[in-house]
This record gives C-alpha cells, sequence and structure tokens, in this order.
C-alpha cells in the first residue's frame, strides 16, 4: 500500500477527534434552536424570481395576436425535442403563423434554450412551476395552455433584455 | 493544358474558362449568388470579386476568362474585405426576417452571411419597401423584400424554359422583378426557379410554410412522372412526404425538373385512400384479411382455371425486380403464356427540354426484363380483346388502372371472372377485384428502373412501412425519426401495410409451391443480372447515386 | 403470593412493558425525525395529527398495507425468521431492567422489573449476542450480495465491540458484586454513579452501545450509499417494520442498561433526607428512571445528526485498538479502587 505523506502530521489532540466532534455537536445543537427555513408548500406557495425557469410559455399581444411566428427555432435548439411546431400562412403582416404549437411537458428539461434562442420574444419561460400530470396526453400543451398574456410576464421579458 | 494558380494551388483548366469555373472545377469555393453552372454570366452580384495579380482592381470571378500564369488569390486581404462590403449591401435591404422565410436553412444568403460578413450593418435608415406576397404564376410566390436581384430567374425562364416571362423592372433599389404584361409564370419548368433562387424570394405555393427544411430527411430517388426519370429528392417529415426537389445529373436531367413530376407524383402516397393490407372480396365487400390467408385464396381461385385462361398485366410503374419477379411467375410458376404491359404515351405532351411523352418511368426496363407474351401468346389489346370474347377468364394486374387509362375497358373488366390486383391505393380496378394485394409506392421500395435512354437507376424508400423499417433498412432520418418514441405525437407516424410487387410474388410462389429466397431487392436484381444480357456485370453499387448505362440499342420507337 | 398471582401480576407487568415499548419506540422515530429537522433547520412531519403526532401511526398503517415481498433467491423460512427473532429479542432484553425500586400497590410488594433475575447482566449480554444472529441471518438469507455484506460486517462489528462492553461491564460488576441489576442499581447510592466512579468505563460502554446498536457513527451494516440498506435491503412490509422497531427497541435498552450500569438507575441523589411519602419517592424515583434514559436517547439522535459514519477500517482499529484497551485500563483502575478502599 502507498502511504501518502501528509502535509502536517496530525497531534495527538487532533487525532483522538474529540475536539472536532464536541465542536461538531455544539454547532447541531445551537442549530435546533434556530428559525426553519422549511416553507409549507400548498398553504405557502414559493414565488420565484424574475430569473427563475418555470415551464415555457407563448406570449400574446394585448391584440389577441401571439407573438409567435413559427420559425422553428426553438424545436431545433430543443436537446430534449419537446416542441413540435406546425407553420401556416395567415394575412396579417407577419404572414406566418404556429398553426400547431405543441411542448411536451415530460420531454421538457426546463433548459431555456428555446427562450434564448426565439428571435420574436415569444417563448418565455414562466414562473409556473406546478406540473403534475395523469396520463401522457395530458402533458402535452398546447396553444390553449401556452398562451399567456404579455401583462403576466413583464417581469420576466424585462430580465431578459437586462441580462441576455 | 493552360495553368492557372489560385491561392497559391496550381491548377488546370480547359480554354475559355472563366476563374470561377476553373477553381469549382478543383474544389476551390468562390462565394456567388448570380452566377449558376448551367445559366449565362451575367454578373451582378459583385460577391465573387476575386484578387488577381497585375490587376489594378479585383474582378468578377465568374466573369473574367482565366488565362495561362493568371495568379488569383480568393482569401487575400483585399478580397475579404470586398465581399464583406458586398455582403453588406446585399443585406441593406433585406428584411432579414429569415424566422418567417421558408428559405431558412437552405439560404445562400444566409449561408455566405454567416461565412463572409462581418455580422453588424451600419445602415440606419429605412429599408425600402416592396410588394410582398406576389402571386408570379400558379405555383410560384414572390417576395420582393428579400430579392437580391441576381436574375438568376430571369435567365432561367429565358434560357432553360425557353419563354420570357419575368423581367426586371425599375432601377436602383427600387429595382424588383414582375412577369411580363399579361403574362404569368405558368411554363411546365416554373417551380425552378424556386431552386436557383439564392434567398427566399421565389417560393414554392405547394409547399410554403408546409416544414422547415431541417427538420425533413431527404432521399435520393427518382421522378416517376416520365420516361426521362429525373433525379430526385424526396423530403419527407414524420413519414409523410412535403416536397419533391430535382437532383443534379448531367446524364438525365441537368439541374432541373418539371412541375408537374415535382407536383403530381407524390399526393398519393399521403393518401387517405390507400390499400392499407390485403382484401378479398366477400359478399361483394372487399374484407381485410392476413398475408398466409390471402396467398392461400390466390393460389387456389387461380388453380380452378385452366392456364390458357389467365392473363398477367405488369407495369411499367414497377421496378426492373418487380416485372422480372412477375415474368418468372407467370411464365414459369403459373404458365401462362399471355403476359404484357399497357402503354402510357400521350403523343404531342413532350419536349425537348425533360418530358417525355411516354408518362411510365419503366418502360424500357420492363420490355427488357420480359414483360412481354410468349410466342404465340396474346399482347394486351389481344388480351383485352380476349375477355371481351370469354376465352380469358382471369386477370392479374399489377400496380396499373386500366380503366383510367381507357375508361372504355371498364365493360370488359366487368366480364372477368377472376380479378386479382396489386393496388397502392384503391381505384377502378379494386372496384371490381376479388383480391386485392397492397403495393408499396415507389416511395416505400427499393429498386430500378430504366428510363428511355436506357439507363439504370435505382429508386429508395423514404417512406416507411410495416414491410420496410427506417432504422433498420438504413433510410435516411431526420432527427425527429433519430431520437422519437411511440410516446411523441410526431414519432406515432402512418404507416401502411403495404409490399414491394416482388415481394408479394415470391409469396405467392412459395404458396405455390416453388421457393423463392429473396430477402431484398438487391437479391432479385443480382439474379436478374445474371440470366439478362443487358443486366450484365450491374448491382446497386454500381449503379450508385448517377445510374448506369445499359449497353443496348435505344431503339424503342415509341419514345 | 400464591404461584397464580405472580403469573398474573408477571403476565400484567410484561403487557405493561410491551406496551411501553412499543409506544415509546414509535415516538422515537418520532422524536428522531423532529430532532434531525430542528439540527437541519426544517420543520420535520408536521402533517398527521396536531404537530405531526400522529405521524407513527400513519407510518405503521402504510408499513401494514404494503406488500410482503420475499426475493426468489431467499430462504424464506430463515428470511421470516429474521425479523422475529430481532424483534423477540429486543423486546425480551427489557425483561431484566427495573425501573422503580419496590412498591406497595393494592397490598402487594411490587418489584419494578419484570423478572428479577440473579444473573440479569449476563442475560442482557447472552441476548444481544444473539441478536447478531438475526442480523446474520437477513443478510444471508436474502440472497443479495447488499444484504449479505451488511449482515458480515454486522456480525463482525458487534463481535468487536462486544469484548470492550464486556470488559466495560466487568468494572461495574467488580463494584457491585452481583449480577443481578436490582443489587447494581442499589450499588450505587448517592453520587457513587459507576459514571463518576470510572468514567473510561462509561465512555467505553457508550461507545460500544453505540456500535451494538448500529447506530450512527458506527451504522455499517446498514450504510445506505454502499449498501442501499444493507442486511434489510430485501425486507419489505411489516418484516422490514420488525427490524425498524428492533433496532429502536434496541436503542431504548442500551439507554436503559447505561442508566442501570452507570447512572444509577432509579435513584436520585439524597432523595431520602427529603422525607417525603414513600409513594411519592418512588413516583419520582421512575420519573427519574425516565428522564435520565430520555436524555441518553436524546444524545444518541444527537449524534446520530452530527458525526459521519466511519469507515469500515476506522471502526475496526477503534474497536480493538482503542476502546479494548481504554477497557482494560478501565478495569484494572476499578480493581486497584476495590482493592484500596474495600
Amino acid at each position: 500500500m502507498i502511504q501518502k505523506k501528509r502535509l502536517k502530521d496530525l497531534t495527538l489532540l487532533e487525532k483522538l477527534y474529540i475536539p472536532e466532534i464536541v465542536k461538531g455537536m455544539s454547532l447541531t445543537f445551537q442549530n435546533m434552536f434556530r428559525p426553519a427555513f422549511t416553507m409549507e408548500y400548498p398553504e405557502v406557495k414559493f414565488v420565484p424570481p424574475a430569473s427563475y425557469r418555470g415551464r415555457p410559455v407563448l406570449a400574446l399581444e394585448e391584440n389577441g395576436e401571439e407573438r409567435c411566428v413559427a420559425c422553428g427555432l426553438c424545436a431545433r435548439i430543443c436537446p430534449a425535442l419537446a416542441i413540435e411546431v406546425q407553420a401556416a400562412e395567415t394575412d396579417r403582416e407577419k404572414e406566418r403563423y404556429p398553426e400547431k404549437f405543441e411542448i411536451n411537458m415530460l420531454r421538457c428539461i426546463f433548459c431555456g434554450f428555446c427562450e434564448d434562442v426565439c428571435p420574436e420574444e415569444a417563448i418565455l419561460m414562466s414562473k409556473d412551476y406546478e406540473l403534475a400530470f395523469s396520463n401522457r396526453e395530458d402533458a402535452i400543451f398546447g396553444k390553449d395552455k401556452l398562451l399567456t398574456p404579455v401583462s403576466k410576464l413583464k417581469d420576466r421579458i424585462e430580465f431578459l433584455r437586462l441580462y441576455k | 493544358m493552360p495553368k492557372i494558380i489560385i491561392d497559391g494551388k496550381e491548377i488546370e483548366f480547359q480554354h475559355g474558362q472563366t476563374i470561377i469555373q476553373a477553381a469549382k472545377d478543383n474544389g476551390i469555393d468562390i462565394p456567388h449568388f448570380c452566377w449558376h453552372p448551367s445559366l449565362s454570366v451575367s454578373g451582378n452580384c459583385r460577391v465573387c470579386l476575386v484578387e488577381v495579380e497585375k490587376m489594378p482592381k479585383l474582378v468578377i470571378a465568374c466573369a473574367t476568362i482565366a488565362a495561362d500564369g493568371m495568379v488569383v488569390h480568393t482569401q487575400s486581404e483585399k478580397t475579404l474585405s470586398a465581399r464583406n462590403a458586398v455582403m453588406e449591401f446585399i443585406l441593406i435591404n433585406h428584411p432579414l426576417d429569415c424566422p418567417i422565410c421558408d428559405e431558412a436553412g437552405e439560404c445562400k444568403l444566409q449561408d455566405y452571411t454567416y461565412q463572409h460578413s462581418v455580422g453588424e450593418s451600419r445602415f440606419t435608415e429605412t429599408k425600402q419597401q416592396k410588394d410582398k406576397r406576389v402571386e408570379l404564376g400558379p405555383h410560384v410566390m414572390f417576395d420582393g423584400d428579400r430579392c437580391i436581384s441576381c436574375s438568376r430567374c430571369i435567365r432561367f425562364c429565358d434560357e432553360i424554359a425557353g419563354e420570357n416571362q419575368l423581367t426586371f423592372i425599375k432601377r436602383g433599389d427600387r429595382v424588383t422583378i414582375v412577369t411580363f404584361p399579361g403574362k404569368q409564370l405558368d411554363n411546365p419548368y416554373s417551380l425552378n426557379v424556386t431552386d436557383i433562387c439564392p434567398v427566399g424570394a421565389l417560393t414554392n405555393r405547394d409547399f410554403r410554410f408546409k416544414s422547415r427544411v431541417w427538420e425533413m430527411s431527404s432521399t435520393k430517388t427518382i421522378c416517376p412522372g416520365c420516361a426521362r426519370g429525373c433525379n430526385i429528392e424526396m423530403w419527407v417529415r414524420s413519414n409523410e412526404i412535403l416536397r419533391l426537389t430535382p437532383r443534379q445529373n448531367d446524364n438525365v436531367n441537368s439541374y432541373w425538373m418539371c412541375d408537374t413530376g415535382r407536383l403530381e407524383t407524390f399526393k398519393f402516397v399521403n393518401d387517405e385512400s390507400r390499400v392499407n393490407g390485403s382484401h378479398i372480396r366477400r359478399e361483394g365487400k372487399l374484407t381485410k384479411v392476413g398475408w398466409d390467408e390471402v396467398f392461400a385464396a390466390s393460389v387456389s381461385e387461380l388453380k380452378s382455371f385452366n392456364k390458357d385462361e389467365v392473363a398477367f398485366i405488369g407495369s411499367a410503374y414497377s421496378t426492373v425486380e418487380d416485372n422480372f419477379l412477375l415474368t418468372k411467375f407467370a411464365k414459369s410458376v403459373f404458365g401462362s403464356k399471355h403476359l404484357d404491359f399497357p402503354r402510357q404515351i400521350i403523343s404531342g405532351s413532350g419536349d425537348d427540354i425533360l418530358i417525355r411523352e411516354d408518362k411510365r418511368p419503366n418502360s424500357l426496363g420492363s420490355e427488357l426484363v420480359g414483360v412481354k407474351p410468349s410466342s404465340n401468346g396474346l399482347d394486351f389489346d389481344q388480351i383485352m380483346e380476349a375477355i371481351d370474347e370469354g376465352k380469358i377468364k382471369a386477370l392479374y394486374v399489377v400496380e396499373e388502372d386500366l380503366i383510367k387509362l381507357n375508361p372504355e375497358l371498364e365493360n370488359i373488366i366487368a366480364k372477368l371472372d377472376l380479378l386479382i390486383v396489386h393496388a397502392s391505393n384503391f381505384n377502378n380496378m379494386t372496384k371490381f377485384a376479388n383480391i386485392v394485394f397492397p403495393a408499396s409506392t415507389y416511395a416505400e421500395k427499393n429498386g430500378t428502373w430504366v428510363n428511355f435512354e436506357g439507363r439504370v437507376q435505382r429508386i429508395r424508400p423514404a417512406v416507411s412501412t410495416f414491410d420496410i423499417d427506417r432504422s433498420l433498412d438504413g433510410m435516411s432520418m431526420s432527427r425527429l425519426d433519430k431520437f422519437g418514441t411511440e410516446y411523441d405525437r410526431w414519432g406515432k407516424v402512418k404507416k401502411t401495410e403495404a409490399r414491394s410487387t416482388w415481394r408479394i410474388l415470391s409469396g405467392l410462389a412459395n404458396a405455390f409451391g416453388t421457393k423463392y429466397k429473396y430477402s431484398m431487392a438487391e437479391d432479385v436484381f443480382t439474379d436478374l443480372a445474371k440470366s439478362i444480357d443487358s443486366f450484365k456485370d450491374l448491382d446497386y453499387d454500381v449503379i450508385g447515386e448517377l445510374g448506369a448505362q445499359l449497353k443496348i440499342k435505344t431503339h424503342t420507337a415509341k419514345v | 403470593m400464591g404461584i397464580l398471582e405472580i403469573i398474573i401480576i408477571t403476565f400484567v407487568k410484561i403487557l405493561i412493558i410491551v406496551t411501553m415499548m412499543l409506544l415509546s419506540v414509535s415516538y422515537l422515530v418520532y422524536f428522531e425525525r423532529k430532532i434531525s429537522a430542528w439540527t437541519q433547520n426544517r420543520v420535520g412531519p408536521n402533517r398527521v395529527g396536531y404537530a405531526g403526532l400522529l405521524q407513527p401511526f400513519a407510518d405503521v398503517f402504510k408499513l401494514l398495507l404494503k406488500e410482503d415481498i420475499v426475493p426468489d433467491a431467499a430462504n424464506k423460512p430463515i428470511h421470516t425468521l429474521a425479523p422475529i427473532m430481532a424483534l423477540v429479542i429486543a423486546f425480551g432484553t427489557y425483561a431484566v431492567i427495573p425501573i422503580g425500586p419496590a412498591v406497595e400497590l393494592f397490598g402487594y410488594n411490587i418489584q419494578l422489573v419484570v423478572a428479577d433475575v440473579n444473573i440479569g447482566i449476563l442475560y442482557v449480554l447472552a441476548l444481544t449476542s444473539i441478536g447478531v444472529y438475526a442480523i446474520t441471518f437477513s443478510g444471508w438469507s436474502s440472497g443479495s450480495k447488499y444484504s449479505l455484506l451488511g449482515g458480515v460486517r454486522s456480525s463482525a462489528q458487534m463481535i468487536s465491540y462486544e469484548i470492550s462492553m464486556g470488559f466495560s461491564v466487568a468494572g461495574v460488576l467488580l463494584f457491585s458484586e452481583s449480577l443481578r441489576p436490582l443489587d447494581i442499581v442499589a450499588s450505587q447510592s448517592g453520587w457513587m454513579w459507576n459514571a463518576i466512579v470510572q468514567p473510561i468505563g462509561f465512555i467505553t460502554f457508550v461507545v460500544s452501545a453505540f456500535a451494538e446498536t448500529n447506530r450512527l457513527p458506527f451504522d455499517l451494516p446498514e450504510a445506505e450509499p454502499e449498501l442501499v440498506g444493507g442486511y434489510h435491503t430485501e425486507y419489505s412490509s411489516m418484516k422490514f417494520a420488525a427490524f425498524f422497531l428492533a433496532e429502536y427497541a434496541n436503542m431504548i435498552i442500551a439507554s436503559a442498561l447505561i442508566v442501570t450500569l452507570y447512572l444509577g438507575g432509579w435513584q436520585v441523589p439524597y432523595i431520602e433526607m427529603a422525607g417525603l411519602s414513600a409513594g411519592l419517592t418512588a413516583l419520582i424515583q421512575v420519573g427519574a428512571f425516565f428522564v435520565k434514559m430520555g436524555a441518553l436517547l436524546f444524545f444518541f439522535i444527537w449524534v446520530r445528526w452530527s458525526l459521519p459514519r466511519f469507515r469500515y477500517d476506522q471502526l475496526m482499529s477503534l474497536g480493538w485498538k482503542v476502546m479494548f484497551p481504554l477497557s482494560l485500563v478501565n478495569l484494572i483502575w476499578v480493581a486497584v479502587l476495590v482493592m484500596l478502599f474495600n
């Protein structure tokens, strides 16, 4: 066996470990009287800061139009292949819109690449973290669940403009 | 041979070549928008500027004839800064709406901006706005904003399609493309302009916004539209064909294909009317049955007729392999003399460019492998007559809708006691059929076709069926195909339960007691290459991506 | 007293002790979770009942309702026997621990111990030694490498620490000159607690007790990161619960034993001088026993949530090279004391 040389040999007291044990135990003892950090979840809900990456949503402008132009970059960048976009033509000035936009929340890993790559600031990471499903179909979020008014996403947009 | 030095590399060139051609032949890429190998030189995009020693100014590589001893720099500081400047100029009025643009992903401007541009614009003024969404013709949509005025489309119409339909109007930064008054971009080759357009200004209205190019897989195959056999790429997403594009083959179709071939030849593959699984007519209705059952039923039905009462009809849509096995089956296994295939020749429909009058991709191949009557057997017309007279009571038809070819035949077909068909879609024939085999389409099988010039070319499967698996059978795969599971919506693809005709026929032959041991189309081809002289020494590797010329005289007068 | 009365009294004692043990084991688990939560600035169980007080019952119900899974490779009879053995031994040990002085109740003079055996300490040591078999059996019979390793570790560890434990107890016995727990308690009247007279023996005994009960920092038989739970990896439902209960019951016994051997048992120093009535004195003394025991149990839990686990070689070298010599030193020290003052 190779004996590794220590930088400094331990003294007898250090070898006994007793002071260290006492120190450790006093620390845990003191901790018992400190307040708990626990947030009791269903009653008290965590409101994440703007930097939080919750489930991705699509921005809906005040005039009722979605920002997304179905370019498909989010679907391309998505490392988990969670996003599926089908484009179609519209009469609006931006002639392309997503006929179908689906995120499979079972595949989503909340990396935020989709938000990063979006040229229209249309897909944004929300603060929603309450995601539980009882079957696979429920986990596929279509436009009905994804479209969120811009007013609800203001602080995320602000955060992105500052730090992205 | 004269020599030219490009970037320190000495290369030989043919007299009269331009710098860009000489460079291209030697694998040196000089960026270009307006230059196209098979179009005339217009020299208006200026992005191919290169530095030539002893010339006072930079010259455009596309319009400068190479001279012996010329020293060209494509990567010198001067060249790069000029290229940069040109890119900046071109991007001044370009809207940069790549997220919306269909060309994104296969856009020359996008690629060159990425490779040769500084990535920043100093242009702060308002961009020039032009007409958007202009329908230039029945198939092509034009977006004026995106156009960089390279004039490729104009030259294509003038020089290749031979119809002057497009032109520039206005000057300076307001220049735009329109059709001549009273004209439309409606020549039979109009969609090729969307392929050569270096930006997304000209787009295919049929494919518009259907899919991003990187979501699809592409498969090198052949167009079934006519006897030309244009080389194409078949683009598939979620097992659905979305578009066809031409593939360069200088021996067949150069860079082009016709609009009919591009738009009309793939939609039936995706169609709802596909025959899914074998069917037997019971109490007047076609009922889906299993393979063993349908083979057994076919054998007992066919055996109830005399050998002279049964005729076989092949198809020039089927592959060489399919027809070879049909010949073998009809003549050796079953022993009928009556075997032929119908022709569809529309006189006056051909032209000098690509389109042929023979609307079948494999007429020559079918003849070569022996889909013709034996001596004192009946040919197609005689078979029809014989049915009418009641001499032939049973008919076995492979992949042809005879009634669609000639509606008058309906009464004759109705007289048959037994009709067995291979059909990809339910059609006029399946209405009368007693047994329907589900046939794979040309997009779902391996095989070869022989075009009118005797060029044997490979078709490859792009759409998977129950019979052929995308990953196991080496079909081309997109990212979604590679990583999708059955639990993803896009992974749940529609698959038809269909088989290649040769596989159905060998199954039937086995049911007749003759053991065929072919496990893939290539086995059939190896076998036929041994027994048919025209195909001697050929195999799938020799045919490759661009096909191989058969050593025969193209005597077929029927075009 | 007739034989029938003795049987009835003993039966009642057993009933009381077993019920008490079961309850205190459940709540020991509860307090373990609470104390660990406090140490880590958490809340701990607080959903079932007020402040989570009904949590132990919820746990028991859950365990009862779980499927009992026996691996294919297991030796089924032994696999079933092991948890029963563990539980029976743990509860059986408690029979000889006195929790108070003799009291007069309903006209009977009742010793507050189930069985007043005159070789009580030997009985305890014997039973704890058999306890090793329960763990070894479970480890071997599960047919799993993790269980087997846990079982092997456990037996090696227990045998090693039993030696220093035995020598420490020998020190106590030198004073009491009896193996009867009641005599040992009696020998520690006033402040003559063994913990004070022979501190080294006390320390070695406590450390050995930690090792014998498989508690952290000596919980190598379970060592989740390496052994996925050790000897009880392949147990589920009530069989697992039996092991779980046995482990905590062992903790209670270890505390009770330490109290009896070193902390003067139920005795409160100089309480006779307070001049209280016999009944009240007895009550205070029983209370004192439980307070001492409670403090020790708290110490057990506190240590668990403060110290990291030993490496196996460290465990062995501590047992053989430190604890064993120390207990010998203690024995000599006590012998000298006895020679000088007796």
